[in-house]
């Protein structure tokens, strides 16, 4: 019906208020954003100003590169990238046995949500703990570790899902021609769902790359990761306004590459055309 | 030596179901089998067993006289077509059909040489280098095909393999089907739900009903002798026609009474069959074409019929007719000649060839058994 009416008449007055309405909530979203850009393009002493003709510069950046925010940045794509890789294959089993197996039945799959619910802050202190006794704390070794185990959970779900989706005639039909179940899963499954395993490492990614809790408690100066370092100027002489607008500009960066893929992978359906 | 045999095969799904159920079945080596019954009869189940994909709750199953519990489907040498397909997504049409020959460690000349000729057989050759996405249904169907054609198996299990094609090609390929058949004299089984496939390709035909094997016999054998109105009424189309009736006993003879008024002797020499079941109700049961317009031997008796609605085919015309004598009967099919007179709306005389009747229990269904007809040849 709607299809339809966006030929008849008034249409256009419905075209207006609908694009309206989106460029609204647009500006709702990106004013912040665009503020922060325009903040971190301006001298410190004009970090407030409402003056739209102010000179642009980049001294904020320089500022910025000249202490440890380099390292910090560093830091986080270690961090981000290392817990990612570390707790994929071992997502992508457990997410694959749940789809196809009734292993561990609800329950199982229930603690893996549940631990999902849990507010970080119950797990932090005896993380913290625990890492001071194995000597991990300060350590990017740590951070990983602990990184991993967060996203663990969080992988393990929506592969899971994604495996699901994968129709189990597939590995029948790879099982028929003479492949293992091992087989089936390395030769069929797993190409099938590369895509689905890319978007999951992104968002683990991204999970890692803003989290901050865990890496205020683990973290030392050296290992300090992006929102770390970016608390931390704030300083007793006040809030560096304008560093801050300037490290969040350059952590934006990648999640507005890892984005990008994440929507080509999730829209890119491959086990298209394998059924009818 | 690929003979399968199922012993009393049960399929248990973990909801309770039972997807199917007792199956007893010994298929020959090299015989071509068909599995015709109801979408969600057990079917593509029974595949599934055969193939080793899913375990059987009970029961047991031999392919080549050993028993084939525990052993993966990798080792039973059994090429399945999907009903969905299956493809594999991510490989080109020659990499799927490459796949089951590259896990056999196959040299790589062979393997092409199979793959080209298949690929010729089934008409995919300007394909080869297409991903199944960029495929038509019937294109993938043929590509699903040609994975199991290829492999050359002991035994070939096809799950529909050619509902998605057009009438013609669905024609060529039924053909091929038979010629590979005939060329490698594998053990096939092959599901469908097609009326000529179900007929003129196989050996014999096997006819599931809500998980159990209900009937199984060389399919002209199998729609001669129908063991029950399921049967009768599943294998042709239109269906056989069943109308309440009575036998009553004639003198020597028999009288099949329909409704009220409509009485038709019974041939002598299905009357020493009939016999036993004189004096009670029973469904009566006859094909549409053994229904005629002009009397098939002089003394046959006929009925009246308003005729309701004419199908013409070209060859042939389907008439449904109401009969006019009272009692309470259904409408009845009968398939005439091209050259039918009857028009919609007159009231015409039909005359049934009472020599193909059938007798079933109106109870269970099942049939009265009389001596087969010599199937016709
Ligand atoms: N995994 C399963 N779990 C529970 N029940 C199942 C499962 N697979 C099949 N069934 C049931 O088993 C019965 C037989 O299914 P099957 O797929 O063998 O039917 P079919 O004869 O192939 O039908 P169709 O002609 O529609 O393909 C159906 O009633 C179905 O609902
Ligand atoms: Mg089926």
């Amino acid at each position: 019906m709607t299809d339809s009416a966006g030929q008849g008449r008034g249409s256009g007055l419905r075209l207006l208020l609908t694009h309206a309405l989106l460029i609204l909530v647009c500006l709702v979203i990106l004013l912040p954003l665009l503020w922060v850009l325009r903040v971190s393009l301006l001298p410190p002493s004009l970090s407030y100003s409402t003056d739209l003709s102010a000179p642009l510069s980049l001294v904020n950046f320089e500022s910025l590169f000249s202490g440890r925010f380099p390292r910090s940045y560093l830091n986080s794509l270690v961090v981000a990238t290392g817990s990612v890789l570390l707790a994929l294959p071992f997502a992508a089993a457990t997410g694959y046995a749940f789809a196809r197996f009734t292993t561990g039945g609800a329950v199982a799959r229930f603690s893996v949500l549940a631990t999902q619910m849990l507010p970080p802050v119950v797990i932090a202190l005896p993380i913290f703990q625990m890492f001071q006794t194995l000597d991990l704390s300060n350590t990017l070794t740590g951070l990983i570790l602990a990184y991993a185990a967060l996203n663990l959970p969080f992988l393990t779900w929506i592969l899971m899902g994604f495996f699901k989706g994968i129709p189990v005639d597939l590995e029948w039909a790879a099982m028929t021609d003479g492949a293992t179940a091992w087989g089936a899963f390395w030769r069929v499954v797993l190409p099938v769902s590369l895509p689905g395993l890319a978007a999951a490492g992104v968002l683990g990614f991204i999970l890692a790359w803003n989290e901050f809790l865990f890496a205020l408690i683990l973290s030392g100066p050296n290992t300090a990761t992006i929102p770390v370092a970016l608390a931390a100027l704030q300083t007793s002489n006040g809030i560096q306004i304008g560093d801050v607008a300037a490290g969040v500009v350059l952590a934006v960066l990648p999640l507005m590459i890892a984005s990008r893929f994440i929507q080509r992978f999730i829209v890119e359906g491959l086990t298209l055309g394998s059924v009818k | 030596m690929a003979s399968i045999e199922l012993r009393g095969v049960s399929k248990r799904y973990p909801n309770g179901l039972y997807g199917v159920r007792d199956i007893d079945l010994k298929i020959r080596d090299g015989e071509f089998v068909i599995f015709l019954g109801p979408s969600g009869c057990g079917k593509s189940t029974t595949l599934r067993l055969i193939a080793g994909l899913e375990s059987v709750t009970s029961g047991d199953l031999l392919i080549g006289d050993q028993s084939m519990v525990g052993v993966p489907p990798r080792d039973r040498d059994v090429a399945v077509v999907f009903q969905s397909y299956a493809l594999y997504p991510h490989m080109t049409v020659a990499a799927n059909m490459a796949f089951g020959l590259k896990m056999r460690k196959m040299p790589r000349r062979e393997i092409a040489t199979r793959v080209d000729r298949a690929a010729d057989l089934l008409g995919l050759s300007h394909l080869l280098t297409r991903k199944p996405a960029a495929l038509s249904g019937g294109q993938r169907q043929r590509v699903a095909l040609g994975r199991a054609i290829v492999r050359e198996p002991k035994v070939f299990l096809f799950d529909e393999p050619l509902s998605n094609l057009d009438a013609q090609l669905r024609a060529e390929m039924r053909l091929e089907l038979v010629k590979l058949h005939r060329r490698l004299g594998r053990t096939i089984i092959h599901v469908t739900h097609d009326q000529i496939e179900a007929m003129t390709m196989g050996d014999r035909i096997c006819i599931m009903r809500e998980g159990r094997l209900i009937q199984s016999g060389p399919p002209l054998e199998v729609y001669a002798n129908p063991v029950d109105t399921f049967v009768a009424r599943f294998l042709s189309s239109p269906p056989m026609n069943l109308l309440p009736a009575h036998l009553e006993v004639d003198g020597d003879g028999l009288t099949v009474k329909l409704g009220e008024a409509i009485r038709l002797a019974v041939p002598e020499r299905h009357v020493p069959a009939y016999r036993a079941v004189a004096g009670r109700p029973v469904t009566f049961g006859l094909r549409p074409e053994d229904i005629h317009e002009q009397p098939p031997a002089p003394t046959q008796q006929g009925f009246e019929v308003q005729v309701v609605a004419l199908e013409a085919l070209g060859a042939e015309t389907n008439l449904v007719a109401q009969p006019t004598a009272s009692g309470a009967l259904p409408e009845i099919t009968a398939r005439l000649g091209r050259q039918a007179r009857a028009r919609t709306g007159e009231t015409v005389t039909l005359y049934p060839d009472l020599l193909s009747m059938h007798l079933f229990d109106p109870e269970t269904g099942a049939v009265i058994p009389r001596p087969p007809l010599d199937a016709p040849r």
